[in-house]
């Protein structure tokens, strides 16, 4: 009798103590998107995401576990409740909208065609019949395709691999986020200098923070924590340190 | 290769890899085959009736992605199973050179898994050499069924009766002759199955090729899901399909076992 007293008062505690505690949620990205998210030499997710979604916690009181999950499932794992929060770097486009909620968006990107150095184009229709590679399922994908531009459409695994395969000669251009395609051209080491931007679509996009649909709880929190972390100015410190940008 | 005495078991090679053969005896209607077959055709057919959205859809996504797979798999298995004659050769060869160059391109090739492989001739190797996707998965891939095959080849050699060699030299033929003519008819019988085996095996296998942005049914799966997310779906029918697919190739596998077996069934 004794022993199922003790055992109720303590796991009365331990429950007890987990609702005081500030709630925990798991948050997934792809570290393969400098600079948004990246592994860094210590292999811990680092970039503008994975801080900003920090900060957004903090300001919005509750604690994240980042984790490095591959992007190819990175949806599928966040609607069978496997992490709470996708932040990587996601648009917001109108098919994600039907299968998950977003928070507010939080950052503006455009698709950039990314050449070899010396090369140009003026628009999309130029890269007809080319090879042109690109993360599976981006959203740099989606615009090649619907722009309806007849080109050999190379799905890669990550964004890193298509590059140093355009490097290599195997492909004739890259196409990806532009804060991905200004950190190959500036940034990374073997790749700066020898690869260029030429065409930045006119089209904009948003990013937002993915959660399972029906999640309306957890979206109020992050659009709470978004404003937050604006306000207080943390949101341009942050620019600053991934982007450059005041 | 035990039970000389009765004579039915001598020339089986066994093989760990790949879908199993059906029984090519086996004459009962209702087998685990066939309850496979029948199983998976159902289902595939059922979603797509039922559920024509997104059921329908994503099968006639995926038709492009088939032809590509037996594309690298044909070309594969051109290009793997005289790589495996040749490899087998060379392991029973008396030359010591050409036993150790065999041995240990077996080895190595052995130790490593065809995903590095594959990451290896594709990423690293294009520092000096460029080739397309499709062509570095027909190389990767025969290279490394190339030494499975090997084996094959070797274990089936060996298990031809000494004492054909020795009927065969007595008899005046030369060393390459008696290879040729006694003792490879005799052991294409033992071995063909199992390398049709490896050759199904190499049909799961080039499913590894869509990192390479090589466009096969697993890349067509995935880009479509990249797009839909319909992870469950999607992934049920390519699994169904790769099912079919290979079922019955076992099929095919195990009729021609039965022809060459022609001779041992009486």
């Amino acid at each position: 009798m004794l022993r199922y007293l003790l055992s109720a008062v303590l796991s009365l505690t331990l429950l007890s103590d987990q609702a005081l505690a500030a709630e925990k949620y798991v948050v997934a990205s792809d570290c393969t998107w400098p600079p948004m998210e990246l592994l860094n030499d210590e292999k811990q997710p680092v970039g503008f995401d994975i801080d900003f979604i920090r900060a957004v916690a903090k300001a919005a009181g509750f604690e994240v576990d980042v984790r490095n999950i591959a992007w190819d499932g990175i949806f599928g794992g966040v609607a069978t409740g496997q992490y709470d929060i996708v932040a990587s770097a996601t648009t917001i486009t109108e098919e994600r909208k039907k299968q998950f909620d977003f928070s507010d968006p939080y950052y503006e990107v455009a698709q950039a065609v990314v050449l070899p150095a010396g090369k140009s184009i003026s628009g999309l229709q130029d890269l007809k019949g080319l090879k042109v590679g690109g993360q599976i399922g981006t959203t740099g994908i989606f615009v090649m395709r619907k722009s309806g531009v007849d080109v050999d459409l190379k799905e890669y695994d990550d964004v890193g691999l298509s590059i140093q395969d355009m490097m290599n000669g195997r492909l004739d251009a890259v196409i990806c986020d532009d804060p991905v395609a200004l950190y190959y051209v500036n940034k990374k080491k073997d790749t700066a200098g020898k690869i260029t931007i030429a065409l930045v679509t006119q089209e904009k996009e948003y990013y937002g923070f993915t959660v399972k649909k029906g999640r309306k709880d957890l979206v109020e929190k992050l659009n709470m924590g978004i404003k937050k972390v604006r306000a207080s100015g943390e949101e341009a410190q942050l620019l600053e340190k991934w982007m450059g940008k005041k | 290769m035990e039970d000389k005495k009765d004579g039915s078991k001598a020339n089986i090679v066994m093989v760990t890899d790949g879908a199993s053969i059906p029984d090519p005896r086996e004459w009962r209607l209702i087998n685990a085959w066939s309850i496979a077959l029948l199983g998976a055709i159902c289902t595939l057919c059922a979603l797509c009736v039922i559920w024509p959205e997104p059921y329908l859809r994503i099968l006639l996504y995926l038709p492009d992605g088939v032809l590509i797979t037996f594309k690298i798999t044909l070309m594969a298995i051109c290009c793997a199973v005289p790589l495996g004659l040749i490899t087998g050769l060379g392991r029973i060869s008396r030359n010591r050179f050409i036993n150790l160059l065999a041995s240990t391109y077996v080895e190595v090739i052995r130790g490593i898994p065809l995903l590095v492989q594959i990451f290896y001739i594709y990423y690293a190797l294009s520092r000096f050499v460029q080739v397309s996707g499709i062509t570095s998965a027909v190389v990767a891939i025969s290279f490394c069924y190339g030494a499975y095959m090997g084996e094959v080849f070797r274990a089936g050699i060996s298990a031809i009766d000494k004492g054909q060699t020795e009927a065969a030299r007595s008899l005046g033929f030369n060393r390459y002759q008696t290879m040729r003519l006694v003792i490879l008819p005799q052991a294409m019988r033992t071995i063909l199955p199992p390398v049709g085996n490896e050759c199904i095996a190499m049909l799961k296998d080039t499913s590894l090729v869509s990192i390479m942005a090589v466009p096969d049914i697993m890349q067509r799966a995935r880009s479509f899901v990249g797009t839909t997310y319909l992870y469950f779906e999607t992934y049920t029918m390519v699994a169904l399909l790769y099912l079919i697919i290979t079922l019955l190739l076992s099929k095919a596998v195990s009729i021609m076992e039965s022809r060459l077996n022609y001779y041992d069934a009486k």
